[in-house]
């Protein structure tokens, strides 16, 4: 049974992305007890999935590192996994949280020495890697994984590959009878900070997501471009494996779209300036966009992309895909309408910018919220002891997610810190 | 007609786009349009348009009055929808194309010989005789629309079509004579005519 | 704790380790070599069972002193979490078994893998002690907010909902900054289709019915002198009184200034009346007092306006800003909206070329302003000509011409300056210029430099370090209150430019890290990325020289010189890199647990074969925080790591000692592979200047290899990254390769 410990003064932080992680870090720092709840099997949520950020091009496992030390090392956050806030009732200073633990199969024992992935033969298709690749059914999630202990798939309870993966392990980490459990806790505030998921390309129906291979989307591209990656780092075309020549990005894939998201999801065309670094300097590039939105410094970095040889800019939403069964190169038709031109280019390879949805929809939300018409939680007053953080509130890219992460920590210690004042 | 134009160009002065709001069919929504482009890239007749409806929003709110009345690409559009099914604003181009058509027809600035105006014309007043379309006759009224010889000549090209379209019973020959009515034929065009007398009210209210 | 210490190792055989490696030897060496005074096996000594044996000995026997050796020290850090004694981790799984390929053959260079890095451990933990408080820490609870904007009054308002006492500090005779003489602002909630109340009154009201926030107007800090939880900052009035504050942590929230307009003659700011900047608008609608806005040259009422976006701003020209300032397309469509608001049927035209609205709220009130018939024109203006009415040239991008527009008013969307202080480092080009040219020319940056805002009392000067552009930024994406003065945060526009409830928004963030800052001063606990850490640098005053490396190269200003020039170190500024430690060419700054002497005992411990033995030695100094994830990382995968090859973790690059290269070379090492962090614009050093730090003081390592008469390739610099699985391993076998190729050290003996 996962045992938590936990008050009035408690702050409850759900989700623990990039936004979650800061806001329950910079609480506990501050020495406030701190329950982590996070769905995913490890921390770190959808940046651990990135391979650089914009616009410095470094890593964002290199601040997953100092982040997880700092988890580490903190004795006041208790981070639980694979769990769901399924209730919160209460108010501002007195709330009663109920989480859904699914089973991990896999006890605290575990040294993340590797010997039941070794055992075990079935594979699934590895959503790290946006199922890009498999994965075994006793696995790692990702290298650094905190905390760095095995997953067995559900799928394969019951089977003989359960059984070996129990059989090969020395420490008695694997246990099978582990159940879904449901616990209740305190907590005085709440941090909403479940982030963003990725626009469904399948329903941008003429960019052909569904029917055609070298049709990709903007996360998948980040795995593929990964040296950690699936493909070794390698742009290869899903289609033949064909080296990657020419690669078109649309941008607004999904947003400022009323048939999509209404709102523009701010970081796609950074993402899509940082992500036309990525091919060697010999691939063309082409950016079809409606608005660049370069914010303050980043239009530097938007001068030094725009300054390559090998990247053009069309002002130009592109209306339709079509493949070319010969080769398997997606057609770009559209209009450049600076100056009113057509085109129908082809590409080896076309990126799909997709937006960013919040990953809780409208009502799905296990306590009373204001959200707005985006589906983003409102700075409303009514939320009472509940703050969100990060992608929660807004499409924000990771510097902006983590400031208003910090911010939302310092909300829910001043509720915390009354409770504290009147409760002596 | 030039009347009216020259009361329009008087009354709206220096903002087109506000005349477009007041007399033209959905005109309200050109305002909207961010420029992304993706109406006119997926316009299946799109290389025939001179100006893509994307271009045409820009004009209108340039104040280019005398080239968007005068252009006929407005009248390329054949209502298959791809553009409002994919417009991110929602605008809805083809009602607003054809808005703009009936606009520019009204106030007598259509180029002479449009063959989608022309055809217009001639299937409304066909419509307007007997209730109904007569489709023999507005087969014939387009193929002698350019005088008798060539008239005779398109005849010719699409014999098969009419004699298929007449062993299907597709096509009556015996409407050549006369043709039937709706019912209440008197009724129908008075009723048609009193719509008319609004619209042109509200354009001389416009004035 | 008793006096006495007391050593125990304990090696662990799970994980495979018992199977690849004579544990018994392991044990031996740890109390033969390393001199524990006991050392026990266990077969998972991460189990809760092999946790409590070492914490009965640790209660039991009295022992002060651990040495483990089983995993890398980043696995398993909740397990073995032993804080009332000094520990040290021998890394035999990511370190040995798990890099060298399980074969008879490689057996023996295998077990002399693992046994160095036991004796390693047990040297270590033989030169440190446990840190702990120095217990002369008091917590200070005051926060000291710097400017009395939109952000300073939030950061105030918000630290005091969380009660601290605020002291809030303005220049000007009242609140409200830039902000408060607005007409409305941005809207702030959905469905942000309108402009949106100016929220500045109610904030003054609540700041002044605060009785946990103290206002000191028309005042400025005539000097903050101390550290986090000690600051003491004079206050002086502008009527010459002052009174010293004891604060515990600083917001500087001292905003931004427009752009100078004058700067840009082609649309003629200053040569008609009826050209404003986005700034000067703002009077005009306030003054308006609900009526239509009038013309500034003639007070006719405005029937057009155009605005022009950019106007001075992402653009490479002399005097123009490079940068976007953030929010001036938002503020033209607020702008135009007064007009829609005030002036009935005028028309407002914005010429822009990329609308940069961003978000849901950006994109909302995009639509907004387009149905409120502002016209939106794809189009860059290239000249303004002044007249009776204001004639605008412009390219418009979508009818592809070059055509104008005439207007009653012209808007020029300009851009937003930090309102900062000096950079530091303008001060110390200053000071470090080695002839009178460079003098000559820094000190010109110096004489043009902003007045101090903070003037502190620091050895790195009077304000906090200006990144890029004078913006007090941080360059991190993942830490953005990352501060190169601890306990000091810059909030608002002067950190980067932004609107109203991103400043609110940034504000609530920096009151917390003040307030993290100040609770954490007063445990004596370091600040991020060392959150916690308790070990803190001090210096032996017999050996220093007054040489000043430390207190000139510590990236974080924590050092202060007394009146003889010796340090002055101040606990709670330091982030504890060791940065001082790496510069100090007289090695006498230690940690108690991390020191000149704690690696050199590492690097002397390691057993060095005999020449005719051909088993090369390889020293491999990896920062902690990229290049040593990596090589556990590349461990994971299975990559090779050659067997000659001893990796010591350091806190950063920074840290690296001269010293411990040139006793590694002496003591017959044959290459030292360094890893840290980039350093370049884009740095990604932890500690921002420790790798630079290094790599410079590692130049001149060719005079010490030529006066031992080595090769220089027997001393390597790298910039690893976290990602470097593959090469970072392979730059340590590359140097193996190097050393075959050139010969063994003929320092051996």
């Amino acid at each position: 049974m996962t045992e938590v410990i936990a008050t009035n003064e408690t702050i409850l932080v759900v989700g623990g992305g990039i936004s979650g992680m800061t806001a329950a870090l910079e609480a506990a720092e501050t020495g406030k007890q701190v329950v982590l709840v996070e769905k995913r099997p490890y921390v770190g949520g959808r940046v651990t999935q990135l391979f650089k950020y914009f616009p410095k091009l470094c890593f964002p496992t290199c601040g997953l590192e100092i982040n997880q030390r700092r988890a580490k090392m903190n004795p006041n956050l208790n981070i639980i996994t694979m769990a769901e806030v399924t209730d919160i009732k209460g108010e501002a200073g007195n709330y009663t949280a109920t989480v859904k633990i699914s089973p991990r199969y896999i006890n605290e024992n575990c040294t993340a020495c590797g010997d039941c992935a070794k055992a075990v033969e079935t594979e699934f298709d590895d959503e790290f890697n946006y199922n890009i690749g498999k994965r075994k059914g006793a696995y790692l999630p990702h290298r650094m994984a905190h905390p760095q202990r095995y997953v067995l798939d559900p799928a394969i309870i019951g089977t003989d590959d359960a059984q070996k993966a129990k059989e090969a392990c020395k420490v008695n980490a694997v246990d099978l009878d582990m159940q879904e459990e449901t616990i209740e806790f305190k907590a005085g505030a709440v941090i909403w900070a479940t982030g963003w998921k990725p626009y469904d390309a399948n329903k941008i129906q003429p960019y052909g997501y569904d029917r055609i291979a070298n049709v990709i989307t903007s996360v998948e591209f980040e795995r593929m471009a990964d040296p950690n990656g699936p493909t070794g780092g390698k742009l290869q075309r899903p289609s033949d494996g064909k080296e990657v020549k020419s690669v078109a990005f649309i941008q607004c894939a999904g947003s400022r779209d009323k048939n999509h998201l209404l709102h523009c999801s701010r970081i796609c065309c950074m993402a899509s300036l940082k992500q036309a670094t990525y091919p060697a300097d010999d691939v063309d590039i082409s950016i079809y966009y409606i608005d660049i939105r370069a914010i303050d410094r980043f239009e530097d970095f938007y001068q030094t992309v725009k300054a390559k040889e090998n990247v053009k800019f069309i002002k130009s939403k592109v209306a339709s895909i079509v493949e070319n069964k010969e080769n398997g190169n997606p057609t770009l038709h559209g209009v450049d309408t600076e100056g009113y031109k057509r085109y129908a280019d082809e590409h080896d390879l076309v990126v799909l910018a997709v937006g960013m949805e919040p990953s809780v929809d409208k009502e799905s939300f296990p306590v009373e919220i204001v959200i707005n018409e985006e589906g983003f939680i409102e700075p409303a007053p009514e939320n009472g002891g509940v703050f969100a953080a990060g992608c929660s509130s807004d499409a924000l890219d990771v510097n902006r997610a983590v400031q208003h992460a910090t911010g939302a920590a310092l909300r829910a210690i001043q509720v915390v810190n009354r409770v504290a004042a009147t409760e002596g | 007609m030039s009347d009216l134009n020259t009361a329009m160009i008087e009354k709206y002065r220096s903002n087109f786009l506000k005349e477009v709001e007041a007399n033209v069919e959905e005109g309200e929504w050109v305002k909207m349009c961010m420029q992304c482009g993706v109406c006119s890239g997926s316009c299946p007749l799109g290389k025939h348009w001179d100006h893509p409806p994307q271009e045409i929003f820009m004009m209108i709110r340039a104040n280019k009055r005398d080239e968007v009345l005068g252009t006929d690409s407005m009248w390329m559009c054949t209502s298959c929808y791809n553009c409002i099914a994919r417009c991110p604003r929602g605008l809805p181009i083809t009602h607003i194309m054809h808005g703009l058509a009936v606009y520019s027809k009204r106030l007598g600035l259509t180029q002479k010989k449009q063959p989608t105006a022309e055809f217009s014309q001639i299937f409304w007043d066909n419509l307007m005789k007997k209730g109904r379309v007569n489709e023999l006759k507005l087969g014939l009224s387009m193929y002698f629309k350019d005088g008798f010889g060539q008239g005779v000549k398109n005849a010719m090209a699409n014999q098969k079509l009419g004699q298929n379209m007449m062993k299907a019973k597709r096509m009556n020959p015996m409407e050549f004579f006369g043709g039937h009515s709706v019912k209440d034929l008197s009724g129908f065009q008075s009723m048609v005519k009193k719509a008319q007398e609004i619209e042109e009210g509200n354009l001389k209210e416009a004035k | 704790m008793a006096d006495e210490k007391k050593f125990a190792g304990y090696v662990c055989t799970g994980c495979g380790l018992g199977e690849r490696l004579d544990a018994g030897q392991l044990e031996t060496t740890a109390t033969r070599d390393g001199k524990m005074q006991s050392c026990k096996q266990h077969e998972m000594l991460c189990s809760a069972e092999g946790v409590q044996l070492i914490k009965d000995d640790i209660a039991n026997e009295s022992v002060t002193h651990v040495m483990i050796a089983a995993c890398s020290k980043r696995a398993k850090v909740e397990a073995f979490n032993f804080p009332e004694v000094a520990m040290t981790r021998a890394n035999l799984r990511e370190g040995v078994i798990w890099v060298r390929p399980e074969s008879d053959e490689n057996q023996e260079t295998t077990q002399e893998m693992a046994d160095d890095y036991i004796r390693m451990a047990c040297a270590e933990l033989k030169s440190m002690s446990q840190p702990s408080a120095s217990g002369e820490q008091t917590l200070n609870k005051n926060i000291l907010v710097v400017g009395g904007g939109i952000t300073g009054m939030t950061a105030a308002i918000e630290a005091a909902a969380a009660g601290y006492p605020v002291h809030l500090v303005e220049k000007s005779g009242k609140l409200g900054g830039a902000l408060g003489s607005y007409y409305k602002v941005i809207p702030t909630r959905s469905p942000y289709d309108a402009p949106a109340e100016n929220p500045v009154p109610g904030m003054i009201e609540a700041i002044e019915a605060d009785d946990r926030i103290t206002v000191h107007l028309n005042s400025t800090l005539a000097k903050t002198e101390g550290a986090p939880g000690r600051f003491n900052v004079e206050v002086a009035t502008e009527s010459g009184s002052s009174e010293t504050l004891s604060i515990g942590a600083i917001v500087q929230a001292s905003g931004w200034k427009p752009y100078d307009a004058s700067q840009l003659p082609e649309f003629a700011h200053d040569k008609s009346a009826d050209v404003v900047t986005n700034h000067e608008l703002e009077a005009l609608a306030v003054a308006a007092n609900g009526g239509p806005i009038k013309r500034p040259s003639d007070g006719k009422e405005i029937k057009s306006v155009c605005f022009i976006q950019n106007a001075g701003q992402c653009s490479d020209k002399e005097g123009h800003l490079s940068y976007f300032s953030g929010v001036t397309d938002l503020v033209s469509i607020k702008q135009a909206m007064y007009f829609k608001e005030l002036n009935g049927d005028c028309d407002t035209t914005i010429l822009f070329d990329n609308l940069r609205t961003p978000g849901a709220g950006g994109e909302d009130f995009y639509r907004a302003g387009q149905q409120a018939m502002v016209t939106f024109s794809k189009g860059i203006a290239s000249e303004v000509m002044p007249g009776d009415s204001l004639t605008v040239k412009f390219e418009d991008k979508i009818l592809n011409e070059q055509t104008e527009m005439v207007c009653d008013l012209v808007v020029l969307a300009t851009g937003m300056e930090p309102n900062s202080g000096p950079d530091p480092y303008a001060q110390l080009m200053v000071d470090e210029a080695e002839d009178e040219e460079e003098k000559a020319k820094a000190q010109a940056i110096l004489e043009n430099a902003p007045p101090s805002i903070l003037n502190l009392q620091y050895r790195q000067g009077t304000d906090l370090p200006h990144l890029k552009n004078g913006f007090n930024d941080s360059h991190f994406i993942c830490f953005p209150y990352e501060t190169r003065r601890t306990g000091i945060y810059a909030a608002g526009p002067v950190r980067r430019p932004m609107d109203a409830q991103q400043a609110r928004d940034d504000a609530t963030g920096a009151a917390l890290k003040a307030i993290q800052a100040a609770e954490n001063a007063g445990l004596g606990r370091a600040a991020h990325p060392r959150s916690g850490d308790l070990s803190f640098p001090s210096f032996r005053k017999e050996g220093c020289t007054q040489c000043k490396r430390c207190t000139v190269e510590c990236p974080f200003g924590a050092i202060n010189e007394d009146e003889e020039g010796y340090p002055m170190y101040n606990e709670s500024r330091c982030r504890r890199c060791g940065t001082c430690m790496g510069a100090c060419p007289v090695r006498v700054i230690s940690f108690e647990n991390y020191s000149v002497e704690t690696v050199n005992q590492q690097i002397k411990n390691v057993e060095i074969p005999e020449e005719w033995d051909e088993k090369p030695r390889i020293l491999v100094l990896a920062c902690e925080n990229d290049a040593y994830p990596a090589l556990d990382q590349a461990a994971q995968a299975g990559v090779e790591i050659n067997p000659w090859a001893r990796v010591i973790p350091v806190r950063c690059l920074g840290s690296v000692s001269l010293s411990w290269v040139t006793d590694a070379l002496n003591n017959g090492y044959d290459g030292i592979v360094m890893m840290g962090c980039r350093r370049d614009d884009d740095y990604q050093c932890h500690f921002v200047r420790g790798s630079a730090m290094a790599a410079e003081r590692m130049s001149k390592v060719g005079d010490t290899l030529d006066t031992l008469n080595l090769e220089p390739e027997r001393v390597i610099l790298h910039e690893v990254a976290i990602t470097d699985v593959e090469r970072a391993p392979q730059l340590i076998n590359d140097m193996a390769e190097t050393v075959e190729k050139i010969g063994l050290s003929p320092f051996k003996f």
